[in-house]
């Protein structure tokens, strides 16, 4: 028979037709997602700011040594009596008084070089208004211009403070706070990804005997049931872990670990159940046959024949998800699921970058290090 | 097809250790593997099974111990219906029929003593063995197993790690395991090199003579067949052609039963040996 050429203008039309499909897609892409390439340069300043905080992790703190100074400062001048500070003073004010809105200079010495001075209002009222954070000198001195604000006037006869809040720098450091936050944190989540994995194990593994062909398909009965449990399984695999771990969140409570793990556990028994068949249904029939013939029941010929075969590949898959579920709990967090994610949603959204570095750089360093360790075991296993 | 009359008649009133009659397997391809296939195996027989592969050699032996179940026909067991037995009757005929495969069939990652111990499981206790329990009779008597077939001091190897040959005979002392009434043996030399071929083949013939095993083998070579059967059988296509003493088959018998390449069979096998 010859083969028949369709005729060169239809092949023609057939390209033409795809090629202008093809550039409808993308233009609608293109105005669905509205890319502004020139956003990221327009932005680079605020880039500039925030790539900066995430550069500087907030992992450990000097210790400095705190000490309180505090003056009474009258607005208007006059407004009450103002005893005279012995000497000698750290912290001095010109002129002592001022009117509302006037401007004062504050300066102060022998403070400690490098050390650096929060300055602040104590109101009447038992409020405090933040000034400003001023540096030290070499000398220990340090001068600044403050406007006396009408909100800090004197009140009933007593006065408003002016306080300096002077922290002398240790040589000292130590671990700060939320470097300790964000271990517990990825402590929490490392183990959420260890239960979830054993708890998907135990549900996977029983699953996996019955979504095997070669072990189930040997009645109709079996048929049946291989069936049912292996269409369980697919579906059940299609169910994102974000989705399920929203709704659990919803569920047991927002920001708990246990949402996270209830949601881990469902998708890990899911993808182990069918990982662990195919290793099941890989195997070596031969030993299966050999012990059946010896008139062992079925449950001898599972435990002899079927599971010595299978242990490397299982363990292997197990250390495999665990893997997985790490990573899949860091992203779980962010909707509610507890854990290293969960901190650093919380970081993000009240703007400390700094602290939302030091989760990233903990998340970076487990999940490299499950790499290293999983990888490692495998090819031991192997 | 009824039974030749060159097949040596057993005590009248006694009836033979195995009957098979009428034996048909229809795989659900279409194939047909077995076609009305009868023959009877009388206690301490060492019968020699022979054809090309493909003829239906190992779809027989499996059929007698319903590895494989039959389409039709019957398989008995000192008189008791196989082929009708219910699970827990087909178990007890199981563990007396030992079995021996081409590809030894052993758990490559178990230890040898670990393989053996698995061929006594038809005897054990069922929740003890599951969790690996045996009781020390158990173990001496894999040990003594193993001693039988020359390798006790590999007891504690990966099977894996262990030669064809050794292999072969975890092989034979798992199936021991059984104290084993029939010994079937499914092409038990066909991935090993001719000498070891003959050693496994000898330790099969001391079981036969001195324990009084039953042997149903099918193995390939005319010269191995002459020199270790006591009766056989032969298939071609599923169909029995031929059943005799192993001196009745000559060139034109094994040419029916091998078709043209006989010749060549015979040849390579003369040089092996």
């Amino acid at each position: 028979m010859k083969p028949r050429t369709p005729p060169p203008l239809w092949r023609a039309t057939k390209w033409i037709v795809l090629l202008v499909l093809l550039a409808a897609a993308y233009s609608l892409s293109w105005r669905v997602t509205q890319p502004d390439f020139l956003k990221l340069i327009v932005a680079a300043p605020k880039a500039k700011q925030i790539i900066g905080d995430f550069l500087h992790p907030d992992i450990i703190e000097r210790e400095a040594e705190i000490s309180l100074i505090e003056i009474p400062f009258p607005i208007p001048c006059g407004s009450t009596e103002v005893e005279a500070a012995p000497a000698p003073v750290r912290l001095r004010v010109e002129p002592a008084c001022a009117e509302p809105r006037g401007i004062f200079r504050v300066s102060g010495s022998d403070l400690g070089p490098g050390s650096t001075v929060v300055m602040r209002w104590l109101l009447p009222s038992g409020g405090t208004l933040p000034i400003e954070q001023y540096p030290v000198d070499e000398e220990g001195a340090f001068s600044a211009e403050i406007q006396a604000r009408p909100i800090a006037a004197t009140k009933d006869g007593v006065p408003a403070r002016l306080q300096a809040e002077v922290s002398v720098p240790l040589t000292r450091i130590h671990v700060s706070q939320a470097m300790r936050d964000v271990l517990n944190a990825i402590m929490v989540t490392i183990f959420m990804a260890l239960l979830s994995t054993t708890l998907g194990t135990l549900i996977a593994a029983p699953l996996s005997f019955l979504a095997a062909r070669n072990i189930t398909r040997t009645s109709r009965l079996g048929s049946v049931v291989y069936y049912l449990v292996r269409s369980l399984l697919n579906i059940t695999r299609s169910f994102e872990p974000l989705v399920i771990a929203t709704i659990f969140a919803l569920i047991v409570g927002y920001g708990t670990p246990f949402a996270g793990v209830l949601g881990l556990v469902i998708t890990t028994a899911a993808s182990l159940g069918k990982m662990f068949s195919e290793a099941v249904e890989s195997i070596d029939p031969g030993p299966i046959e050999a012990i059946t013939a010896s008139g062992a029941r079925r449950s001898q010929v599972v435990m002899y024949g079927v599971v010595p075969q299978i242990i490397p590949d299982f363990l292997s898959y197990i250390i495999y998800h665990w893997d997985i579920n790490v990573r899949l709990s860091t992203i779980i967090g962010f909707v509610g699921g507890g854990g290293i994610g969960y901190y650093l949603s919380q970081r993000f959204n009240s703007f400390e970058y700094h602290k939302a570095s030091t989760a990233i750089l903990a998340i970076i360093v487990v999940v490299w290090a499950l790499d290293f360790l999983s990888a490692q075991v495998r090819k031991r296993m192997a | 097809m009824l039974p030749l009359s060159s097949h040596p008649a057993h005590p009248p009133g006694e009836c033979p250790l195995l009957q098979v009659q009428n034996l048909t397997k229809v795989y659900p391809s279409g194939t047909v593997a077995l076609k009305d296939v009868s023959f009877d195996v009388d206690d301490r027989e060492f019968l020699v099974v022979i054809g090309l592969s493909g003829s239906g050699k190992s779809t027989l032996l499996r059929c007698i111990n319903r590895l494989i179940e039959p389409t039709s026909g019957r398989v008995l067991w000192d008189g008791q219906d196989i082929t009708a037995a219910a699970p827990a009757e087909l178990r007890s005929i199981r563990r007396q029929i030992g079995m021996v495969f081409q590809q030894f069939n052993l758990v490559r990652r178990s230890s040898v003593l670990t393989n053996v111990l698995s061929g006594r499981l038809g005897y054990a206790n069922p929740w003890l063995s599951l969790i690996g329990l045996w009781p020390p009779t158990e173990r001496e008597r894999a040990m003594r197993a193993l001693e039988r077939v020359g390798i006790a001091d590999k007891v504690n190897e990966r099977a894996d790690a262990l030669s064809g040959g050794q292999q072969q005979r975890v092989g034979v002392a798992r199936a021991l395991m059984q104290e084993p009434r029939l010994l079937l043996a499914d092409e038990p030399i066909a991935s090993l090199d001719p000498v070891l071929a003959h050693s496994i083949l000898q330790y099969l013939e001391q079981l036969n003579k001195k324990d009084g095993i039953t042997v149903i083998c099918s193995l390939h070579f005319l010269d191995l067949v002459h020199r270790y059967a006591t009766r056989v059988i032969g298939l071609k296509d599923g169909i029995k052609v031929f059943e005799g003493l192993p001196q009745e088959i000559d060139r034109k018998r094994f040419k029916e039963v091998y078709g043209e390449e006989a010749q060549e069979v015979r040849a390579a096998s003369l040089e092996a040996a």
